[in-house]
């Protein structure tokens, strides 16, 4: 009796073993799916039963969206001075505990001036008064350093701002060209990689001449921490531009204010397909510094661009360091006839 | 009566209530008790078990080796993002596994390093040092895999096996002499596995599955479940004492063809991954060395009455699991497979040493200190050792 029970348990264990080894060793069978035809931005076709998985974005469900950051400026609450100077006021929130989708299906804490990577485009006219009301809902200490020339206290630099805390910047919008802004606190690495930055534009009192003018923040996040950026774009949203072209007009003058802000790589390009740029290095200078399709730019390193094209169709633009294009810093212009706009 | 029946209600009762209390122990760490403990940080960990490079297409095996569930959300290739597919879906439980598939035309024996990006943004990688083309299974393969599996288990093991007549006409002393040596070959070869295994899973087995214990648990099951069935199978003959070596034998064919099994798939999986020079000088290494497994088999059958059928049917049983074990580690090789059957063929063949020391003490006076029984040992070892160099 005892002789069946011991081998009985013994047959048991056996089986037991046996099932739960086949339950690791062979990946779980699954019923036949509908399969599914998928064409991938290299052109290639995979068929499958399965999920895509495609850094690809659809207007509808991006968080943040490159398509209305691309054109959207700032100007702020305007007032008039007593000395009939303008008065513009603007009112930045940072915040730090936002989760965004960055790009399909990767998660990643963004920090935040009003709530997006890149904040909001502030643009001035040369000689206007920049008031920014500066409050910091976050749970560490942020600053805001503009890049321009200011009093040494409103260089959001020793001023740090902690949770729950207000600051107030103020100075003259000077000079003319276009500036990065972001948080200074320490370490000043994290608090620009995860995306406290944005752009300020000073515009020279003549105005510029009529173009569609846009502004690209070439960044990038380091999802995993390993000082590596593992994203790149224009924009925040990895091969945002390329899958939703942005569309522009033949015969019509495109003015991009570009600004660097990557971070852990020492360089970054801008290379455009199919036509030359006027490239005016931190948009300092009103002659063209220099007529090319390849910029370099450094961390900060920022300036103007100027073109417009001739023949219709899709341009690519991109990083030409074919790393960072490949990990979403690509996109294109679609350039239409513009006899063929309505007006 | 009645006490007998009180008594035995005490029993099972006392053989509950402490199983009850771990019961509820666990029910309160997982209910209301887990923010008591729950500390630190848990992150996500897959590992990439496979990497497959098929017609224009990289095929990508995970697993979800983590503590919580993950989605697999992008793929690179050399750190370049590709769109892909994965299949059966992208959420991954604890443990399950999915195949990544991305279009790519990757360029043979070139180094290919495969990323695959959790939802969290954490990136994992596995490099591959040349890429060549997956085997798909069709007859022609598996002929060609059975032909090597020949050459590597059967004929070799054969070839031992014809040592016999010539073990069977020496004296009692050189014959404990082949028997040690046979210890020692299989000490070897034990040793051999438990290795290859133990390096498999450093390698390739993700740290949750624990491999050195792994390693350490299946051979020891594997030593016990064949011990007891060893046993079982000794004490039930009822023609006595001369099925003792044929049982012995047959103890010595299965470990060495788990042994061998263990051999197929190391060449199936070098085919595979296409280190083509090298399987062939496993293949020639494996031929040589396995033919000293015939002479394992031969000897503790020397003593006996023989039939060739008996013989040919304990080589075929020691040699032939090399071809099964080249089909499956050419075509569906897992390192957890691997680590498995490594285990199981170790311990099998441990479980025969112990045997096979038993019977030398019992022939040999209770004694293990003979100069046939040391020399034999240190000899089988080192025979081993200098064919092993082959490989």
């Amino acid at each position: 009796m005892i002789k069946l029970n011991a081998k009985l348990m013994l047959t048991v264990i056996v089986a037991a073993v046996s099932i739960s080894l086949l339950y690791f060793v062979f990946p779980e069978l699954t019923e036949a799916q509908t399969e599914k035809t998928f064409v991938t931005h290299s052109g290639a076709i995979i068929k499958t039963t399965g999920d895509i998985i495609d850094p690809v974005y659809l207007p509808q469900t991006v968080e943040f969206d490159p398509q209305k950051y691309l054109r959207e400026f700032s100007y702020g609450h305007i007032s008039t001075l007593d000395d009939g100077r303008t008065l513009r006021e603007f009112t930045i929130i940072a915040e730090d505990d936002k989760i965004m989708e960055i790009s399909p299906g990767v998660f990643y804490n963004v920090w935040t001036f009003n709530g997006t990577v890149p904040g909001p485009t502030i643009r001035a006219t040369e000689g206007d008064l920049v008031r920014i009301h500066f409050i910091n809902n976050g749970k560490r200490s942020h600053t805001m350093h503009f890049h321009g020339i200011h009093q040494a206290n409103m260089d959001g630099v020793f001023e740090s701002v902690g949770p729950g805390g207000k600051f107030t910047y103020e100075w003259d919008a000077i000079p003319v060209g276009v500036h990065p802004y972001h948080c200074h606190v320490m370490p000043l690495e994290e608090h620009i990689a995860h995306g406290l930055y944005g752009v300020y534009i000073v515009d020279p009192k003549e105005g510029r001449p009529k173009a569609d003018e846009m502004v690209m923040v070439l960044n990038g996040f380091d999802t995993d921490f390993d000082t590596e950026n593992n994203f790149y774009a224009a924009n925040s949203i990895p091969f945002y531009y390329q899958h939703h072209p942005i569309q522009i007009n033949t015969n019509e003058l495109v003015r991009i204010y570009v600004v660097n802000m990557l971070e852990f790589d020492p360089i970054n390009n801008f290379h455009l397909h199919g036509n030359l740029y006027y490239y005016y290095p931190t948009g300092t200078d009103t002659v063209p510094f220099t007529f090319t399709d390849m910029i370099t730019l450094s961390q900060s390193e920022r300036g103007i661009m100027e073109f417009e094209y001739t023949y219709p169709g899709k341009y690519l633009f991109h990083a030409h360091k074919v790393e960072f294009s490949e990990k979403g810093w690509v996109g294109i212009f679609l350039a239409k006839n513009s006899d063929d706009k309505v007006e | 009566m009645e006490v007998k029946n009180t008594s035995k209600v005490k029993l099972v009762a006392s053989g509950i209530i402490p199983f009850a209390f771990l019961v509820i122990m666990i029910a309160y760490i997982f209910g209301p008790g887990s923010d008591l403990i729950d500390l630190g940080v848990s992150l996500p960990e897959i590992t990439i078990e496979k990497v497959e490079f098929l017609d224009s297409e990289i095929v990508v095996t995970v697993r979800n080796t983590g503590p919580m569930a993950v989605d697999v959300v992008m793929a690179d290739v050399n750190d370049r993002i590709h769109p892909a597919a994965i299949e059966p879906d992208k959420h991954l439980e604890r443990f399950e596994t999915a195949v990544v598939r991305i279009p790519f035309l990757w360029n043979v024996a070139e180094p290919y390093l495969i990323g695959i990006t959790t939802d969290d943004g954490t990136r994992f990688e596995k490099e591959v040092e040349a890429a060549a083309p997956s085997l798909e299974p069709n007859l022609e393969l598996a002929g060609f895999f059975a032909i090597i599996g020949t050459y590597v288990g059967i004929i070799p093991v054969m070839i031992g096996l014809l040592w016999l007549p010539f073990i069977r006409r020496i004296s009692k002393s050189k014959y404990h002499f082949f028997l040690a040596l046979t210890a020692g070959l299989l000490l070897f070869l034990g040793i051999d596995a438990t290795e290859e295994a133990l390096e498999v899973s450093q390698d390739t087995l993700a740290d949750s599955f624990n491999g050195v214990l792994l390693v350490a648990t299946v051979v020891l099951l594997s030593f016990l479940a064949l011990y007891y069935a060893g046993e079982r199978l000794v004490q039930n003959s009822s023609l006595g004492r001369m099925t003792k070596p044929v049982a012995v034998a047959l103890m010595v064919s299965i470990g060495i063809g788990l042994h061998n099994f263990g051999e197929g798939l190391a060449i199936g999986a070098a085919i595979g991954l296409g280190q083509v020079a090298l399987s062939t000088f496993l293949i020639v290494g494996f031929a040589i060395h396995n033919t000293t497994e015939g002479i394992a088999i031969a000897s503790p059958l020397a003593k006996g009455k023989q039939m060739i059928r008996l013989l040919a049917g304990l080589g075929i049983l020691a040699g032939a699991p090399a071809i099964f074990g080249a089909w499956v580690g050419g075509f569906v090789y897992s390192p957890f497979t691997a680590i498995i059957f490594l285990s199981i063929g170790a311990g099998a063949i441990f479980q025969v040493i112990v045997i096979l020391i038993r019977w030398l003490q019992d022939e040999g006076d209770k004694k293990l200190s003979s100069t046939a029984v040391v020399s034999g040992l240190a000899i089988g070892m080192l025979v081993m050792y200098l064919t092993s160099i082959l490989i």
